[in-house]
């Protein structure tokens, strides 16, 4: 199977990187009608699979899982998860015949061979549905003409999907139809039925198209959520203990500041992140960013690039033929840190101190969401699909950090992830070993220590505006004021 | 004087009307005020320390021999004895009456206090007069110096400010005061801003019973027992509901629920099986059971909250499950309050929005709600006593503040039907007693019907005539 991406033309594969619009409501009138009555069988039941299917049926929709044969037999956690909320479970041999939409909800790695596995068990016309694109861009899976492709992309955990679905709401999704299997022209809405079915639509949906969703997903992923995070844990909890603060608190201080700041990231972007620090601490986040910036640029173009060559889901899947060899050893590596090891002080540490104290974790958030941005809108991407892949998903991927440390977040967030953060890990931690050499507990640890916390007024307009001006930032506030205009809890 | 003791005392004081179980201690120097809705029995408590009712069961111990009480009953009674002087009717020689002086020497224990009184409320004009030519508010004075001049040990006073004059309440307010220390008084009051603040404690009579004893000292406590009694004294009328509605009307003939031969089951775990259950339109329910029979398993296989309603014979509101229909469809005929909808209710919203959301099912508000629905929302908020908190955050709200709008937020639509799974659970006596009322009010006065589970066999509910039973899992 060839990379899809590298069959197209520049032209058509600028197109489709161009693909990322925030649809109308109103676009969503019909609801779930076209899927009534139909069909709708999953492939597989882990937590995105389980929730999405118990929201298409509250919504009214008929919907059936099935599993390896080996699942059903031995009565496995996805057997259970099926059975126990009441749903049919059968073969593929049993049930995909039946399908009108067939849901593939496995993870990615599992896709050729679950995708191999079915297509030929699927009647003529009937539908596939992603989650993800990888399958179809990366690997180039050829999927039987007759049959429509498409993408329904809940932008967050399957927990938080099926909690939202139950409060009346939803969570933003990306849909997507894949041109080159759309045979009836059915494809956008089977799609907008399906995340009418999950909620979505209340939410906010993205029109966007499989690679759109692939390249973007991935260089998120990889640098600023993942990659970033992991690398300035690392770093700083390092620096902090070769500069004599407690291990606990230091390790406290990490795994809890990155949740702390980008929530205010999440509410108002970079500026209400560095906003919440005093005019000196901000000038100095400003300016360490600046300088993180320039000493990561090559590090993100070169990851870029490696995503959009297809050099770096190569590579990823070399290592998959290869047992995860790499993977798993990077992940126990990454299990043996000392960030991994410390145990946490039981000293308080209050909301604002995380900001007073993490200065340079600041500063790293910032570098990482705008260099990641501006990778991918120089590519061709969308600023709102680049929005999403890196500010918008930063406060999920610092909640798993918050709650489980590295090890846990890397063996929970997709394998494309985790092996994308690793990369980028082993590439930035040389990287910024002289940056890292220069700094000091002032902007990690303790704080600024002033006297005077004066500044110049020339120089806070300058960064105020810098801040306010940067285009991540202008998009950011139309797409929260998308969501917060529809999400009306005051 | 010692302390009057009165144990599970049962008191009847007509065939309509009895005390219920009254336990209450009243202490030498105590100054209590009792409040309550009209009918309450707060009356009867008074007279029953007075020596009036017929007690059934339970004890009355440590009345003192010197008892005043000064009530529209008693004052009603001296008419009455006075007119039966009056004999004129068979001696035809007219009956001058018995003049005011006369009736306050008779009961007189202290002539110098008496004479200090009089003066006091402005009485001396009419000494002369005859008694059955005073005004109300005049007898009412007259009954009140007697009182204070007689030396009670304890001092019943019901609705002693009722038909005086400005004057006249400043200066009984000014006697009481100078009273207190060494009298056992109680006041009965109708209203809230009449307690004096000389009071020390505060009662709560409930359809016969005592169910609030708190001391004044006690700021929250008060403010909630003002709420209380704001809810069952006020004209309370449940809001209206919205008309122009889109929820199509259901067949009057259906049952609201039919689940037939039902089963949950977790893995080898068997929660219940061959449940039946039919609800008819006004036909209220009571659901008990020991923890872990699956009482909210089973209210959720109607709510549509436990997937497994998707694998069992369930008919509710004209569907049957697992047709098409959307859970939006079921839940928009649902009122529904649980401790797990609490826990759920995690979102940022405030308080008016909460009720709000009960036109949307929803948790948390996501659409505009119209003038109207605000409008009808308000009204629940006045009702709750919770009008000037409508900005405020849910979060930041007390449990049983959190449920109270839980529940009024469940009400708001006049649902046919309203789940109240222990919708009392962790509520204090006084939102207790707040809930019991509202959701009586309901059964009363509204076409909702109720199904009501619970564990307190207190807490019972006038107009809940079915009962199911689940029992403990095998």
């Amino acid at each position: 199977m060839a990379n899809y991406f590298n069959t197209l033309s520049l032209r058509e594969q600028l197109a489709q990187l161009g693909k990322c619009e925030f649809m109308d409501p109103a676009a969503f009138s019909d609801g779930v009608s076209v899927l009534k009555g139909k069909k709708l069988v999953v492939i597989g039941c882990g937590s995105q699979g389980l929730n999405q299917g118990l929201n298409l049926r509250d919504s009214g929709l008929d919907v059936s899982y099935t599993l390896r044969d080996s699942a059903i037999k031995e009565q496995r956690q996805s057997w259970k998860n099926a059975t126990d909320n009441g749903f049919t479970v059968g073969t593929y041999a049993e049930l995909i015949p039946t399908a009108d939409l067939v849901l593939n909800l496995t993870p990615d790695k599992q896709h050729t061979a679950v995708v191999t596995e079915v297509v030929p068990l699927m009647k003529k016309n009937a539908c596939l549905a992603y989650s993800h694109g990888f399958n179809i861009v990366e690997e180039g899976m050829q999927i039987r003409d007759d049959i429509t492709v498409i993408m329904v992309a809940p932008k967050c955990p399957g927990t938080e999907v099926r909690e939202e679905y139950k409060r009346g709401f939803g969570v933003p999704t990306l849909i997507a139809v894949h041109e080159k299997n759309d045979p009836q022209g059915q494809g956008l809405a089977i799609a907008k039925a399906y995340a009418a079915g999950t909620g979505g639509h209340k939410a906010g949906v993205l029109m966007s198209s499989f690679i759109a969703e692939v390249k973007s997903d991935l260089m998120g992923e990889q640098t600023i959520l993942c990659g970033m995070l992991q690398t300035g844990s690392l770093l700083c909890f390092d620096k902090m203990v070769a500069q004599g603060i407690a291990p606990g608190y230091a390790s406290k201080l990490v795994q809890y500041g990155w949740e702390t700041v980008t929530e205010a990231l999440k509410y108002g972007g970079v500026t209400n992140m560095l906003d919440r620090l005093s005019n000196p601490a901000k000038i100095k986040a400003f300016d360490l960013a600046a300088e993180l910036k320039d000493i990561m640029r090559p590090l993100y173009h070169k990851h870029m690039d490696d995503i959009m060559s297809g050099a770096f889901s190569s590579g990823m899947m070399q290592d998959w033929a290869n047992d995860d060899v790499s993977l798993l050893g990077w992940r126990k590596e990454t299990g043996e840190s000392a960030f991994e090891n410390a145990t946490n002080t039981d000293e308080e540490i209050k909301e604002q101190e995380y900001f007073d104290h993490g200065i340079l974790m600041v500063a790293m958030v910032k570098a990482g969401v705008e260099l990641a941005y501006e990778t991918m809108t120089a590519a061709g991407i969308k600023a709102e699909s680049a929005y999403y892949e890196s500010l918008h998903e930063t406060p999920l991927i610092a909640n798993t950090i918050a709650r489980k440390k590295l090890f846990e977040m890397n063996s929970t967030i997709s394998d494309t992830a985790e092996y994308g953060c690793y990369l980028y890990n082993h590439a930035c931690l040389p990287l910024l070993a002289d940056f890292m050499a220069g700094m000091n507990t002032d902007v990690i640890g303790h704080g600024l220590s002033l006297q005077d916390t004066g500044v110049d007024n020339q120089r806070l307009i300058e960064v105020n505006a810098a801040l306010r001006s940067h285009s991540v930032e202008i998009i950011g506030q139309t797409l929260r004021g998308y969501m917060s205009a529809m999400k009306k809890i005051v | 004087m010692d302390t009057i003791c009165v144990q599970q005392c049962t008191a009847k004081f007509n065939a309509d009307f009895s005390l219920d179980a009254i336990t209450w201690n009243i202490e030498p120097g105590q100054c209590w005020v009792i409040l309550g809705a009209n009918g309450s029995g707060k009356s009867a408590l008074g007279a029953l320390l007075a020596g009036e009712g017929e007690i059934q069961s339970g004890s009355l111990t440590g009345l003192p021999g010197r008892v005043s009480i000064v009530s529209l009953e008693a004052q009603a009674k001296l008419i009455q004895a006075e007119r039966d002087k009056d004999d004129s009717d068979i001696t035809d020689v007219v009956f001058a009456g018995t003049l005011v002086e006369e009736m306050l020497e008779e009961s007189c224990v202290d002539p110098a206090l008496l004479a200090k009184l009089v003066q006091r409320f402005n009485l001396t004009p009419l000494l002369t007069r005859s008694f059955r030519h005073l005004s109300t508010g005049e007898t009412r004075k007259l009954m009140l110096v007697q009182a204070l001049a007689s030396h009670p040990e304890l001092l019943i006073l019901d609705e002693p400010f009722e038909g005086l004059d400005v004057r006249a309440v400043e200066i009984l307010r000014e006697c009481l005061v100078e009273q207190n220390r060494s009298t056992a008084l109680l006041l009965i009051l109708n209203r809230f801003d009449e307690i004096p603040d000389f009071v020390t404690h505060m009662a709560l009579l409930h359809q016969g019973a005592l169910v609030q004893q708190i001391a004044a000292n006690d700021p929250p406590a008060v403010a909630q027992l003002a709420q209380l009694l704001h809810l069952q004294t006020s004209d309370i009328r449940i809001p209206e509901m919205e008309t122009d509605v889109n929820v199509a009307a259901l067949a009057p003939d259906q049952p609201l629920v039919e689940i037939r031969n039902a089963r949950i089951a977790y893995g080898d775990n068997l929660v219940f099986e061959h449940l039946n259950w039919r609800i008819e339109p006004g036909q209220h329910w009571q659901l008990s059971g020991p923890n872990g029979s699956g009482k909210t398993c089973l209210l959720n296989l109607i709510t549509g909250d436990n997937p497994q309603c998707y694998n069992n014979d369930i008919f509710v509101f004209g569907y049957q499950r697992g047709q098409g229909e959307s859970i939006w469809d079921i839940k928009q005929h649902i009122g529904y309050v649980s401790s797990g909808l609490q826990w759920d209710y995690r979102v940022s919203v405030s308080v008016l929005n909460v009720i709000l959301s009960g036109f949307y099912d929803s948790i948390g508000l996501y659409q505009t709600a119209s003038d109207r629905q605000q409008e009808i929302a308000r009204q629940w908020l006045g009702l709750l006593g919770m009008s000037q908190r409508a900005g405020a955050s849910f979060q930041q709200l007390s449990f049983g503040d959190q449920r109270l709008l839980l529940i009024a937020r469940a009400m708001v639509k006049h649902p046919p039907l309203l789940i109240l799974d222990e919708p009392c659970l962790g509520l204090d006596d006084m939102n207790r007693q707040l809930v019991l009322a509202l959701i009586e009010k309901v059964c009363a006065e509204t076409d909702t019907t109720v199904v009501y589970v619970n564990h307190h066999a207190t807490d019972r509910i006038e107009g809940i005539d079915h009962y199911l039973a689940l029992d403990q899992r095998s």
